[in-house]
């Protein structure tokens, strides 16, 4: 069981917008592989292809070329069952996109009853213990729109862990949150970095990157430029565009 | 005091008649209403779909019966159909009320379930697909719920112009709540502006709650920025 649990080989995408004179090359044969058990946090200026890349890999957005498999399933293919493969791949917003009309236990219950077939009976528990684990069991019963953005986001973790996923992805979990609350977020994280979860994570958080991350990708302009181990990236980037990038937000 | 007296004995002797034609008139905006909703919540959502061609029928659909009156939509069905010879186009003028009613009811209906849908944010059906469920689940536990809370205000609107056009049912003959009252006028034509005020006060009697209740909702559920008016 040593393959990956990521394979991105030669992925490319180009986005066409009729706004736009030029098409623009999110992806630009990117190939890279995430290993069971590692945690890669994603760097890079705006619009280099982050989230692309990220929000490819369970397939919210089509990609042109190229193949992404996760534990061994291409998410591609027109035979997968893509709504499986998505219970297995969990995934963090920015906005955290809690279901507004559901209280915080019901976020967390509902997918496990519709796609993961449990009981409710089951579902609750589950979700009564996460709570626990990310913090909050005390507001199983508040609507989203009554829980600071930093719980909502601890809701939308707990709601993708409930799915019992083997990879999970953070797309600037915490660039929507106060900075009293981000320190907290960043700790669950590394919580389930800890424990084990494979997780990619694009995030603005050098600290978090330095800490927590196996490896360190740095993007631009739809290509990953340069990957090292945290220190090595950090005290000593090799392109001309990653220094740029360090210098301009450290 | 004798003009009071006399005002009090045309409203006792018009009261059954109008209290039937009100009658009439609840029934059959009712049961339009009811209709429309269903065939408008279905067409809405197929809006949203993202199926460039069913997409256009609807909006085909919709262009034609919002681009003509309700009245030439009414004579059309009751009317013209009947003489193209096909058994089951021949309605008669309840039939024909309610059908042409449904369908200018729907018309509405459609337009603010698709608008009240796609203000659903993005992120919303983002989330749900993130987590395995299909669009088919996604639509009918997430966006759809949601959608419904933000279509209320201007449903009861819409609902309220539906009340209103079921007034021009009286030139098929049908003894709704105008009929009623034009038959009283032509029994006592004196006072045909007293019965007039007496009949919006009929209408006001129906649609006044319904009002009240858009007003209610709009604050309890906010506005949706739709293109009714
Ligand atoms: N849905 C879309 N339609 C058109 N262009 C898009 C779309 N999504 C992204 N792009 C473009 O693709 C490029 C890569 O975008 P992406 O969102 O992946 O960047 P990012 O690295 O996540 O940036 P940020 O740090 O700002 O989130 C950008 O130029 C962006 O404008
Ligand atoms: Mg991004």
């Amino acid at each position: 069981m040593n393959n990956p649990m990521i394979v991105i080989d030669k992925v490319c995408k180009t986005y066409h917008l009729k706004s736009r004179p030029e098409p623009v090359r999110a992806l630009d044969n990117v190939t890279n592989h995430i290993d069971r058990g590692e945690v890669v946090v994603i760097i890079g200026p705006s619009g280099s292809g982050k989230s692309t890349l990220l929000r490819s890999i369970n397939r919210l957005n089509e990609i042109d070329s190229g193949t992404i498999t996760v534990d061994g399933v291409n998410v591609t293919a027109k035979k997968t069952n893509i709504n499986a493969l998505r219970a297995e791949v969990g995934m963090v917003f920015q906005h955290f996109n809690l279901f507004q009309h559901k209280t915080a236990m019901e976020n967390i219950v509902m997918p496990q009853i519709i796609v993961a077939k449990r009981s409710r009976k089951e579902a609750e528990e589950i979700a009564n213990d996460l709570l626990e684990k990310v913090g909050i069991p005390d507001r199983a019963n508040n609507y989203p729109s009554m829980l600071s953005g930093g719980q909502q986001q601890r809701v939308a973790i707990a709601r993708s862990l409930a799915m019992k996923p083997k990879v999970m992805l953070f797309d600037e979990a915490t660039s929507a949150l106060d900075p009293e609350t981000v320190g907290g977020v960043l700790e669950l994280m590394r919580g389930l970095a800890a424990d084990g979860m494979t997780m990619a994570v694009v995030t603005h958080e050098m600290g978090f990157a330095r800490e927590a991350a196996h490896r360190v990708i740095f993007m631009d302009e739809g290509a990953i430029i340069e990957e090292n181990n945290p220190d090595d990236f950090f005290d000593n980037p090799q392109s001309d565009r990653a220094q740029d990038f360090l210098r301009q937000i450290l | 005091m004798e003009m009071i007296a006399d005002k009090l004995s045309i409203v006792q002797s018009l009261w059954p008649f109008l209290i039937k034609g009100l009658w009439v008139t609840f029934q059959i905006s009712m049961i339009s209403i009811l209709f429309g909703s269903l065939i408008g919540f279905t067409l809405g959502i197929g809006k949203t779909l993202g199926n460039v061609v069913l997409e256009k029928c609807i909006n085909a659909y919709l262009h034609i019966l919002r681009g003509s009156p309700y009245l030439v939509q009414l004579y059309i069905i009751y009317f013209v159909l009947p003489s193209l010879g096909i058994a089951w186009l021949s309605f008669d003028s309840y039939t024909a009320a309610i059908v042409s009613l449904s369908l200018y009811t729907s018309s509405y209906v459609t337009e603010i379930v698709a608008s009240a849908i796609f203000a659903v944010p993005n992120g919303q059906s983002e989330a749900a697909r993130s987590v395995g469920m299909s669009k088919t689940q996604t639509y009918r536990n997430v966006i759809i719920p949601q959608a419904l809370k933000l279509t209320i205000p201007p449903m009861a609107s819409v609902y309220v112009i539906v009340i209103k056009s079921t007034a021009v049912l009286s030139v098929i003959g049908i003894a709704e709540l105008t009929r009623q009252g034009e038959v009283a006028i032509m029994r006592m034509p004196g006072d045909i502006m007293f019965i007039y005020l007496l009949i919006a006060f009929f209408y006001f009697l129906y649609c006044y709650p319904v009002l009240r209740f858009s007003k209610w909702a709009e604050g309890r559920f906010g506005q949706l920025g739709n293109d009714l008016h």
